[in-house]
């Protein structure tokens, strides 16, 4: 008990004072709903108040959300629901979003990466496939590519010496 | 708890239909909880720096928080202790704390900060202890919300489902047994 002199004014005497630290309580978001509805018994709404009371953060929680609560809510931007809406899909739609060549493999339920892993295995193995039956086509590259650049030399050949030839089998054609 | 229209919509959401992840009932749940869920983001992230970007990512974590790991926050919920539309806004409120204090730091407007809290201690003037016991838990959130958070009678009121006559009585009681107790009379 102490002698000393106390304030006169209230707010002045409360400054004045300390309440006994005591360390906040954790309250779950179910039992802080139901203080906040005034649902809880007596005892368990005394120590609801006690962790309000001592902390600073969850006293502003409560007033802040009595306040939201008691008061018609401005309306949301669209954008905002249909975000949200994306986050849960159509069963059905879940299941068309399997490429035709994943739904050939056998489903590994969970097992999303082994089946990533065995696609890519496919596609390895259908590369190299077209890899070695390639060689005929690429031979019949080569020679194609052979044949362009001769008639490119060809075609590089003096303009003079060309035309007496051609003239040449003309003549020899119209004897 | 009101009586607005997003609300009303939300205590006919089907909850066990919305737990097993139909998709039309989460919808129609969004569609529900959507402006609760803007009015708490918006007045939590009120305090911090934050972006209109910000509010709709800080929504966008209150839904995934609700659907992530098979609805399992959600199977939480239990209707028989409170209103749909309380424990929603509590959950959104610790999602948006979340929120922004992985962003950056809190920052308040100098003006809405409460005098008790910018006022310099005097470290000189040590304080009486109050013991233990002498006020109720009710008296002391009081005279906590009234002198620490400068809170009108009517928000106290609001808070604990009591009337206002009924929190200047308890305010009255418990500066009567504070004085009493260091033996100092009221004027």
């Amino acid at each position: 008990m102490s002698t000393e002199r106390i304030p006169l004014d209230d707010k002045a005497l409360w400054r004045r004072l300390a309440t006994s630290p005591v360390a906040p309580a954790a309250v779950s978001d179910m039992d802080f709903a139901a203080w906040l509805e005034g649902r809880l018994p007596e005892t368990a709404a005394a120590r609801i108040e006690a962790a309000v009371a001592t902390d600073p953060a969850l006293r502003q929680a409560a007033l802040e959300l009595a306040d939201i609560l008691g008061k018609p809510l401005p309306v949301a931007p669209p954008r905002m629901a249909v975000r949200a809406q994306a986050l849960v899909g159509f069963p059905a739609e879940r299941q068309v979003r399997k490429s035709w060549l994943a739904s050939l493999l056998p489903d590994f339920g969970q097992g999303f990466a082994l089946q990533r892993g065995a696609l890519a295995a496919c596609a390895v193995f259908v590369a190299a496939v077209g890899f070695m039956l390639g060689g005929g086509l690429s031979e019949r590259y080569e020679d194609a590519v052979y044949a362009s650049r001769q008639s490119s030399t060809d075609a590089a050949r003096p303009l003079g010496r060309d035309t007496t030839g051609e003239l040449n089998d003309l003549f020899t054609d119209a004897t | 708890m009101n009586g607005n229209a997003g609300v009303t919509e939300l205590s006919q959401i089907d909850l066990r239909s919305l737990a097993t992840g139909h998709k039309r009932t989460w919808d129609a749940f969004v569609t529900a909880a959507s402006p609760l869920i803007n009015a708490v983001v918006r007045r939590t992230l009120a305090t911090y720096r934050s972006s209109e970007d910000d509010v709709m990512d800080a929504a966008q974590d209150v839904f995934l928080r609700l659907c992530a790991n098979n609805f399992r926050l959600l199977q939480t919920y239990d209707p028989a202790r409170a209103g749909l539309s309380t424990w929603l806004a509590v959950v959104a409120r610790s999602a948006a704390v979340d929120f922004a204090r992985r962003r950056r730091q809190a920052t308040s407007p100098i003006d809405e900060v409460p005098e008790s809290a910018l006022a310099v201690e005097d470290r000189h003037v040590e304080k009486l202890k109050i013991p233990h016991g002498l006020l109720t838990e009710r008296q002391t959130l009081i005279l906590k919300c009234l002198y620490d958070e400068e809170r009108d009678v009517s928000e106290i009121a609001q808070l604990l489902k009591i009337d206002a006559q009924t929190v200047r009585s308890t305010h009255h009681k418990a500066l009567l047994r504070l004085r009493e107790h260091f033996k100092e009379e009221a004027p």
